[in-house]
């Protein structure tokens, strides 16, 4: 079999196994995992934001979380404190991390590496603290819980996330979407710009690419998919909280995003999966599951450089003999 | 007022100097290694875990001072060889191995020393009267430590053949191999010294805040600031940058809240590093 052929297979495979998650699951194993693979869904968008700016454009974005803060609360405000219905909700829950993503990186995008990665920390932890000192608006640390709207309204019908299968097809059609416009994008012009930048900023600027317009869109994209991450992530928990805007939560999205693979599409879903399942599966038997998270971490990143995804193709390449 | 006020002001430069030392390592590995260093608040919280642990196994506080940097010190050499050693060309992946192993340090220290906070009494008791108020004297004297510390080690770099080695190969690493210096020894010299100096700023540190497994994680984002507006890689500015954030923190905090201090030093950074991005004190770069 050729390689393109079983990629096709695997790709097909699990896009089956995604369709039929919620029979297939409880058939065989807890409902509890339907929960889970919807969660590992959520967070690989934000897996999938610093991919963006890392494995495409070159920029180490160490403040994803903000965005997916902003996500969170836009969707908790506006249910709990302005009475939104769902889709004002969700959209408010996407307009906060966007307009917010367009004046942080219209600073950020101005740096590179090093001071990009800490200016981007910096932004968020400003608005992680002043999260923690507007308690009435933001609840502080404890956050804020919500009752959910319904989404679809049919005369007396009603559908929405307290359906644990309508919320699971909500978040697998929302982050599939996501990720075929991602691939749209990146084989657009836009996507090469991003990559040429990624390559060499100066030559990129040389043949006329505007460096810096480049990387602010780049930078509202990727805020946009952390910020919907969030947002979805707040519909699925009922609640948002600031503790989910602390540089911990960017830090682990690096991780899953490196791990999985930088600069591939599916990277960040692989290494999001793959953090979240050891951490379902080893908290249940032993509480201290973050020793395991810290090696495969280091492991993979002195192992496998470019990813598991990146793994992934080098058995290929040589399992087929450097047949394309 | 101006009494508080007075207080507040000599705690953050206390602390400042605490803040110093660990913020020199961080920037020492920096500026080596260019690897920003995510379990670097993790080897301060080491430091003050080896303190208590001293302290209760012996009954004396004092031995921590030699003890915790030269494990520090071990473990350090070990990780760069082990971990780092691997990804020397890759700082990205640098960043990933240590949010790793600042989880596993966190870890570990939860599953041997619990999850509880526990207080250090300050070793030495009393207080002196200081600009009218009283003062303990165990915080003068962590200001004195660390102030010695901080002399040594610029000492060191300078003065010994080993500290001009790091000097030389942070300069120019090819040149460096070149004449013959170990750059690979140097590597694990530096983060060790790293680890060291961190692990010494936590047992100074001990008696004055909690002994925690997450202690570390509030103290670096501190350290980060103090590296970026002294000036990546610049080390004497770094501990100027460090005393001078304190100091700023300790006063703002007499009449906003300690987290709106936080955020407006963090403002200050925010500022020097799209205005200023080489630091604030470019001129103590050597």
């Amino acid at each position: 079999m050729k390689r393109a052929a079983i990629e096709r297979t695997m790709l097909i495979a699990s896009a089956a196994f995604l369709l039929t998650v919620p029979w297939l699951v409880p058939a065989i194993a807890d409902r509890f995992w339907v929960s889970v693979i919807a969660e590992i869904l959520i967070w690989s968008l934000l897996a999938a934001s610093v991919n963006l700016l890392f494995g495409y454009v070159g920029l180490l974005s160490f403040g994803q979380a903000l965005f997916f803060g902003f996500g969170m609360y836009g969707v908790a405000i506006g249910v709990e404190k302005l009475a939104l219905g769902f889709w004002p909700a969700l959209g408010l829950g996407i307009a906060a991390p966007v307009a917010m993503a367009i004046v942080a990186g219209i600073f950020a995008v101005r740096l590179t590496w090093h001071y990009f990665a800490i200016i981007t920390v910096v932004f968020s932890l400003i608005f992680y603290f002043l999260a923690l000192t507007m308690k009435p608006l933001t609840g502080g640390d404890d956050g804020i819980s919500f009752t959910l709207p319904a989404v679809f309204k049919f005369g007396g019908a009603e559908w929405g996330f307290a359906s644990a299968t309508f919320q699971y097809f909500f978040i697998l059609a929302t982050v599939a979407l996501c990720l075929y416009a991602l691939r749209r994008l990146l084989g657009s012009p836009l996507g090469k710009a991003f990559m040429a930048i990624r390559d060499n900023d100066v030559r990129a600027s040389l043949i006329g690419l505007n460096v810096y317009w480049l990387r602010l869109t780049a930078f509202v994209i990727a805020g946009f998919l952390a910020g919907l991450s969030g947002a979805l992530f707040a519909f699925f928990g009922r609640y948002a909280s600031a503790s989910y805007m602390f540089y911990h939560v960017s830090g682990e999205a690096v991780v899953w995003a490196i791990v999985g693979g930088a600069g591939t599409l599916f990277g960040p879903l692989v290494g999001t999966g793959l953090f979240i399942l050891i951490r379902e599966v080893v908290s249940t038997h032993w509480q201290h599951h973050a020793l395991i998270v810290g090696a495969v971490a280091i492991l993979i990143v002195i192992f496998a450089p470019r990813g598991m995804v990146g793994l992934w193709r080098d058995f290929m390449g040589r399992w087929s003999g450097g047949e394309k | 007022m101006t009494n508080t006020l007075i207080a507040l002001a000599i705690n953050g430069l206390v602390w400042g100097l605490i803040i110093a030392l660990i913020a020199l390592g961080l920037s020492v590995i920096f500026g080596l290694l260019d690897i920003i260093n995510l379990a670097h608040g993790d080897f301060f919280m080491i430091g003050t875990v080896i303190a208590w642990t001293v302290l209760t196994s012996t009954g004396s506080f004092w031995p921590a001072f030699a003890l915790a940097p030269l494990a520090g010190f071990v473990l350090g050499a070990i990780i760069q060889r082990i971990v780092l050693q691997p990804i020397r060309n890759a700082a990205a992946l640098s960043i990933v191995a240590t949010f790793g192993l600042s989880m596993i340090l966190q870890e570990v220290v939860r599953m041997t020393f619990g999850p509880t906070p526990r207080r250090i009494l300050p070793p030495i008791h009393g207080t002196i009267d200081l600009f009218g108020i009283q003062y303990q004297v165990y915080r003068l004297f962590a200001a004195g430590v660390s102030l010695l510390a901080l002399a040594a080690f610029f000492l060191f770099l300078h003065r010994t053949k080993l500290g001009t080695w790091m000097r030389a190969v942070r300069h120019d690493r090819e040149i460096a191999t070149a004449m013959g210096i170990p750059a690979q020894r140097v590597y694990m010299l530096t983060f060790g010294l790293g680890f060291a100096l961190a692990a010494l700023g936590g047992v100074v540190a001990s008696p004055i805040t909690t002994v925690d497994f997450r202690a570390g994680v509030d103290v670096l984002p501190f350290c980060f600031m103090a590296v970026i507006i002294g000036g990546l890689g610049n080390l004497p500015g770094t501990a100027a940058a460090a005393v001078l954030l304190a100091f700023l923190e300790g006063i703002l905090s007499s009449f906003a809240s300690p987290t709106e201090a936080r955020i407006a030093s963090l403002v200050l950074m925010s500022a020097v590093l799209l205005l200023r991005p080489q630091g604030l004190f470019k001129g103590l770069a050597k």
